[in-house]
């Protein structure tokens, strides 16, 4: 407890102060003549000292009982100042800088005023503290959820934005709170569904937004139950489930063309068999090769989705084991050479003879190269260059297959590793579509990467990365 | 006259204008969508969607009239106003853009014309960013906003040639071509005067702020032209 003095409650005190003595001094010269004629009338003893005597006792006492008084008052005061700037921390929320005064005086009210105080901060500094962390949890998961949500009460003011929202609508929070719907959403469609749940009728869509193409499912939901007057809205961000959409539906469309192709050559052939071609023998030997040749595609065709779904499917063996980088070119070269020379084009490697040995499936490794070699031929003009390199690159040997052929537009370099995409449709007649995913799913396995790098009729370079054994180099 | 009652008639036809926008964006996005589809049945509901259009510049129109025949606005309340209903023809004229795109998509149908689709697709997001933003600025009284987003137009106009060159090339190779290229022509014009018209609502919101009415700028380029 503060030691304070309180001038403001002296002045009652020292008025009475002031007024005893001076009715002792005013009234003792009349006292002590009419004690003294009393005396000399009556001859008895004089009482004027016994008079004095008292008047001063009285005096003593009153000033005495006047300090005690002082000092008792100004205790309580001090106690009840104490209490009052308690009080006010408690008003502002400052729970940590509550004081409460260590000696609350003797008087059993000021006492459970004490204790009153102290059990309504304790109280409501629980519940202050439960209401903090609900609000705490509340906004960690608002602000962490993939979905926007966004609440308006019932005249448009939007009240509540998350931070997946404020990024979908480009706006903050601060700037869209109080805001009309129209002006933070910027969407017809997406006030049409507010308006309906606002009215009592919720609604689901599924839309995209404006010049950024983002596909998103709106769910309005009526809040009247919980909160009068509120609506909210979800949005889920469904652009890459719809990409992925239109990748499935690409994929379906491909395959059905590419099955359909050799099924209406072999249909073809079997009819023309059946109409009397059986009975030219020649003619039907022709025939039955044409055929041989369609199955022996549907075939290749089934094998490679077999393997590209036991890839991807994490089902296919890998014989890894360490390999030197320059055979591994070397095969590929002595391999492809001959089909690349009655193409006309003119294939050369370049391996140095100092990289590290790489940990690699010779077999599938061989595959890619194969993949590569073949889409670089088909795609290379008849005298044109097609060269194989290795080099190092920190902890990795870094492959490449480069031609000067046609090369891929921007747009198709990113989507030519998907399942059946074929960059020039028309130019790619015979292939399956498949290698180029067959072999990032190959490369993948290996812990490796592999990308392309072309511009039009600038050529293309094909790159895949596998990573370096450690310690030795491969001579 | 309450002077709340004319902050919310402002603020109502501002919600108005910004609907209106958001019709017209999506209106030009999906007429370039159908043409890039070859997608007949939706360039058609384009085309009749311009009338929801209409009726909403018309209902606005309205509104405008009759908040400065009932309240009397002054200085720069009477400038907003005005300006909002020059922004509101604006979008129409866009809207309008929108279903003449629908109407090529129509025409053209299944033709094997290769369509520099990549382009085109470039300008109209081009141009429905900048009026998404324009419109954001017009009603928010975004002075830096309305100053750089004409800039943009630039870009658009980058957009056209190119793709014009494209097709007079096609047109000179394949002169089968000819009525579908023109028809194409169109098409990025109408795109071409899409970003124009959202350099005019810039202008407007210029306008608003600072009371002067300025006019931006016409590139050099586009002088040549």
């Amino acid at each position: 407890m503060k030691s304070r003095f309180h001038l403001r409650i002296l002045w009652p005190f020292i008025l009475i102060l002031g007024m005893s003595l001076i009715a002792f001094f005013f009234l003792y010269p009349f006292v002590e003549r009419s004690i003294q004629q009393h005396a000399a009338a009556s001859g008895d003893v004089n009482f004027v000292p016994l008079f004095s005597l008292f008047f001063l006792i009285l005096t003593i006492g009153l000033a005495v009982g006047l300090l005690v008084n002082i000092y008792y008052t100004n205790q309580h005061l001090t106690i009840l100042e104490d209490l009052t700037d308690a009080a006010k921390e408690l008003g502002d929320g400052r729970f940590q800088e509550i004081k409460f005064p260590e000696n609350v005086g003797d008087l059993p009210e000021m006492r459970e005023l004490a204790e009153a105080l102290q059990k309504t901060a304790h109280q409501t500094e629980e519940q202050f503290n439960a209401l903090n962390k609900e609000q705490t949890m509340l906004t960690a998961v608002l602000g962490h959820m993939t979905d926007g949500v966004l609440i308006a009460d019932d005249n448009g003011k939007v009240e509540l934005l998350n931070a997946t929202a404020e990024r979908l609508f480009r706006i903050e929070n601060d700037q869209a709170v109080g805001r009309s719907v129209t002006e933070v959403m910027r969407h017809y469609s997406l006030v049409e569904v507010w308006e309906k749940t606002k009215n009592g009728y919720p609604e689901t869509i599924t839309m995209e937004l404006g010049s950024a193409h983002k596909f998103l499912q709106v769910v309005g939901i009526n809040l009247k139950k919980d909160l009068p007057g509120r609506t909210m809205l979800l949005f889920e961000d469904l652009t890459q489930t719809h990409q992925l959409e239109i990748v499935r539906r690409d994929f379906v469309s491909n395959i059905s063309h590419e099955l359909r192709s050799p099924i209406a050559g072999i249909k073809a052939i079997s009819e023309t068999l059946l109409d009397g071609a059986l009975d030219d023998p020649p003619a039907a030997r022709r025939f039955l090769v044409r055929m041989d040749s369609e199955v022996d595609n549907l075939i290749q065709m089934v094998n490679e989705l077999l393997e590209l779904s036991r890839i991807e499917a994490g089902r296919s063996s890998f014989d890894f084991q360490r390999s030197k980088p320059c055979e591994l070119i070397n095969n590929a070269f002595e391999r492809m050479s001959l089909q690349a020379e009655k193409a006309g084009l003119n294939l050369t490697q370049n391996c140095p003879g100092n990289l590290p040995q790489v940990f690699a499936d010779p077999a599938r490794i061989s595959q890619v190269f194969s993949n590569l070699i073949h889409n670089a031929i088909k795609f290379t003009p008849e005298g044109g260059q097609i060269h194989l390199e290795a080099w190092k690159d920190e902890n990795k040997v870094v492959f490449m297959v480069r031609d000067d052929g046609v090369g891929i537009a921007s747009k198709e370099l990113k989507r030519i590793f998907e399942r059946f995409f074929k960059a020039d449709k028309a130019r790619s007649g015979g292939g399956t579509g498949l290698g180029l995913s067959i072999s990032r799913h190959i490369v993948e396995e290996h812990g490796g990467k592999i990308w392309a790098e072309s511009a039009v009729n600038a050529g293309s370079k094909f790159l895949f990365t596998l990573p370096a054994t450690a310690g030795d180099s491969q001579d | 006259m309450s002077r709340f009652t004319l902050d919310q008639e402002i603020r109502l036809i501002q919600d108005e204008i910004l609907l209106l926008g958001s019709l017209v964006e999506q209106a030009i996005l999906n007429s370039v969508h159908t043409l890039q589809q070859r997608d007949k049945a939706a360039a058609q509901r384009v085309y009749k969607n311009d009338r929801k259009i209409n009726a909403k510049h018309y209902a606005i129109e309205n509104h405008i009239l009759i908040t400065l025949a009932t309240q009397s606005p002054l200085a720069g309340d009477l400038r907003l106003l005005a300006a909002v209903l020059v922004v509101n023809t604006e979008l129409e004229r866009i809207g309008d853009y929108a279903k003449g795109i629908a109407k090529v998509a129509i025409h053209i149908g299944d033709s094997d014309f290769p369509i520099p689709m990549r382009e085109i697709n470039m300008m109209a997001d081009k141009a429905t960013s900048m009026l998404h933003r324009a419109l954001g600025a017009f009603v928010a009284g975004d002075l830096e906003a309305a100053y750089s987003i004409p800039q943009e137009d630039d870009h658009v106009d980058e957009l056209y040639r190119s793709v014009y060159r494209k097709i007079v090339e096609c047109m000179i190779k394949n002169p089968q071509y000819i009525d579908v290229a023109n028809e194409l022509v169109w098409v990025i014009h109408n795109l071409e005067r899409t970003a124009d018209r959202v350099t005019n609502i810039c202008e407007r919101t210029v306008f608003i702020v600072s009371g002067e009415s300025i006019e931006f700028d016409v590139s050099d380029d586009e002088l040549m032209e």
